[in-house]
């Protein structure tokens, strides 16, 4: 596996300047299931780190174990150079952690939780400020109760804030939001960042990740199966670029992959066909010779990069929409 | 440390918060007690209303003594039972009267000699005897006696009194239904309010507000002070609440000390709640935890004395009373708030809630779970 840094019983040092997460060799099995099986990998101080995968992947174990709320079996897990497991009442004040759900007192207001949580640290920013930033201004007398999913996870969200810290913890952040409240929360992660802040997130939306993470590890049953920059996983897997249209009744696939510069071709579950080729010109061009035989022409035709749709498909087989 | 009491502070308040914003739970811990006691009281208070019972010892038997018996003073305040000193006494304990009045031997010849113009030697002692924690009655009995005598001196005016009250007390088991009542609700109030204490917590292990927490530097220690403070500081105020209200309705006074009574109220708190975290380490939903809260409470409550004397059960339930923690609670707040005879001496009612709290903080610490 490309990427893995610190093997297990390496007695390097944890720099913190650089490093500020270092997971090594982390099993984790509940009974007989096994959640966490053997991952490695390290975070950068300043980095939108995501773990994507699908439900399941062991994701939300692997966040929790650095939060100090389960134990691993196997390995070790270090964050701020602290060591999560034995130490975690030092990590504690200076990480923020959103559940994956919103955890909240259902009849306290908004103001109040902030409140209260700012009460657990010894530094906090001013709960005003934590709840402006999260756009709750107007809600800020309401019961959490009474909140929309969206308005909830942003409440979860700010209270990860409260105590500023210097990393932040989000575990499936913008679960149950729509697009725009979506797009808010990707500009505020984005700006923690700009802040100087770590983020480990998880997600299972591809856009998420693409759209906001420095590196990506694609999880699978317990397993890391590829760790990188989104272009990197692409590049890695993906020479070609995807040409994709509506498929064709009476097209055979032995026609389109014998297309040339086609390296491989699917067909999506909305209907689309897509060539993975290294000759764009010369795919559409045999594309179009073939279907204006049959008296016909593709519908929605066009071209695309490969997407880490495409990469977590390559590395499983399936597609990662629930 | 100072941080630390801050978030138990602001913890407590919180918790303060979300109880009260519960209509539910409030009414099921703070004010279904008060009906209790108002709609119970009311109806117990009620009965065999009109004049008070007395028993009347007449150990002069002369028409003098038949004369005051039957003077508008004596026998326009009260129904007189009449009997030996024994009989009248053990009457009294019983419940049967509230008050004896003894008239001494002599009583007879005393007034025919003053009557002859002849002073007294002494003022002959008429014995009155009440109970203390029946103070509102006592204090009545005492006065419309008190009056009669008076009346009675005042009749032989101008020579020195031949009669004087000589006011002594009786513990009577028989208190009034309502005094008897009254502590057992109380018992039953910080029984409510400690058992209901399960449900918000097994809510908050469910909504993951405890496994929130756990990533915060808040202790558990702080956690749990603050969630027993504010059902402490709850079972307080409804200790006050309840004794005013009984107080002013139904004229229930504290016999005992305040402080005895203060420490009890938050033993028995802690006792419940504990027994709360039990259930709370046990159930694994909120519907759960309120169905074995709401499994829990009636035989708790029906098969512990508190609301009928635990002699006038059957043996096999009184076996059952004396398991039962509240029997133990609801003693002890009655022998201190009205006294009444005891079901066991107060400090085994202390030692077993004690004991049973210990046991009860002990299982819990062991089988919650915060996740």
């Amino acid at each position: 596996m490309a990427g893995l840094q610190g093997r297990a019983g390496g007695e390097q040092t944890v720099d913190p300047g650089t490093s500020v997460i270092r997971v090594e060799g982390v099993r984790k099995r509940y009974g007989s299931v096994v959640a966490v099986d053997g991952i490695s990998f390290e975070v950068a101080r300043g980095e939108i780190f995501g773990l994507l995968g699908p439900n399941g992947a062991g994701k939300t174990t692997t966040v929790e174990m650095l939060e100090g709320l389960r134990v691993p079996d196997e390995g070790r897990l270090h964050v701020l150079g602290i060591d999560a497991v034995r130490s975690s009442a030092a990590l504690k004040p200076r990480i923020g952690v959103a559940l994956q759900t919103p955890s909240l007192y259902p009849r306290l207001t908004v103001d109040e939780v902030v409140g209260l949580f700012a009460s657990f640290y010894e530094t906090s920013r001013p709960p005003d400020e934590v709840i402006a930033v999260l756009g709750l201004g107007e809600r800020r007398h309401a019961l959490t109760k009474d909140l929309s999913g969206g308005q909830k996870q942003r409440l979860s969200v700010a209270l990860a804030l409260v105590n500023d810290p210097e990393i932040v913890f989000l575990d499936e952040p913008t679960t149950g939001m729509d697009p725009a409240a979506r797009r808010s929360l990707w500009d505020l992660v984005k700006r923690l960042r700009g802040d100087g802040r770590t983020i480990l997130l998880t997600t299972h939306y591809m856009e998420e990740a693409e759209e906001l993470c420095d590196r990506v590890a694609i999880m699978d049953h317990g397993r890391i199966l590829e760790m990188g920059t989104v272009d990197e996983l692409v590049s890695r897997h993906f020479h070609e670029r995807t040409v994709f249209f509506d498929t064709i009744a009476g097209v055979p696939d032995d026609a389109l992959a014998a297309l040339p510069g086609v390296a491989r071709l699917r067909h999506e579950d909305g209907g689309h066909t897509l060539l993975y080729t290294a000759d764009v010109g010369g795919t559409i061009a045999g594309l179009l010779a073939l279907t204006e035989v049959l008296g016909d022409e593709p519908g929605d035709l066009g071209i695309r990069r490969p997407s880490l749709e495409d990469v977590f498909l390559e590395l499983t087989g399936r597609v990662l929409r629930d | 440390m100072d941080r630390q009491m801050r978030r138990l502070w602001t913890l407590t308040v919180a918790n303060t918060k979300s109880y009260v914003r519960d209509r539910a739970t409030v009414f099921w811990t703070l004010v279904f007690p008060l009906v209790f006691v108002v709609l119970f009281g009311s109806i117990f208070s009620g009965v065999g209303g009109g004049k008070t019972s007395i028993g009347w010892v007449d150990l002069d038997g002369t028409t003098v003594s038949a004369e005051l018996a039957a003077s508008p003073a004596v026998a326009g305040a009260f129904t007189l039972t009449t009997g030996t000193q024994d009989e009248m006494l053990q009457a009294m304990r019983d419940g049967k009267v509230r008050a004896v009045v003894v008239v001494p031997h002599g009583f007879g010849s005393a007034v025919v000699a003053v009557r002859a113009g002849q002073a007294p030697a002494a003022p002959l002692d008429i014995a009155l005897y009440t109970d203390p924690s029946a103070t509102q009655t006592a204090a009545a009995i005492t006065g419309i006696v008190g009056a009669a005598v008076a009346g009675f001196n005042q009749a032989m005016s101008g020579l020195p009194p031949v009669l004087r009250v000589n006011a002594k007390t009786l513990q009577s088991e028989g208190i009034t239904a309502t005094a008897y009542l009254v502590p057992g609700i109380l018992a039953m109030a910080l029984m409510q309010l400690g058992l209901f204490g399960a449900i918000p917590l097994v809510e908050q292990r469910q909504n993951l507000i405890l496994k929130r927490l756990s990533a915060t530097p808040l202790r558990r220690w702080t956690f749990v002070s603050a969630n027993l403070a504010m059902r402490v500081a709850v079972a307080l105020v409804q200790a006050g609440v309840l004794i005013v209200v009984a107080g002013v309705l139904f004229g229930i006074t504290v016999v005992g000390s305040w402080a005895l009574l203060a420490f009890l109220v938050l033993l028995g708190a802690m006792t419940f709640v504990s027994l709360g975290y039990v259930v709370a380490s046990f159930a694994p939903t909120e519907d759960s935890a309120s169905q074995i809260v709401s499994i829990l409470q009636f035989p708790l409550m029906f098969l512990s004395g508190i609301f009928f004397a635990i002699d006038a059960m059957p043996g096999w339930l009184q076996a059952v009373a004396r398991l039962t923690p509240l029997t133990y609670l609801g003693d002890a707040l009655r022998q201190v708030m009205v006294g009444g005879v005891p079901f066991a001496p107060l400090p085994v009612d202390i030692a077993v809630l004690g004991a049973l709290t210990v046991v009860f903080f002990g299982v819990s610490a062991r089988y919650f779970r915060w996740q």
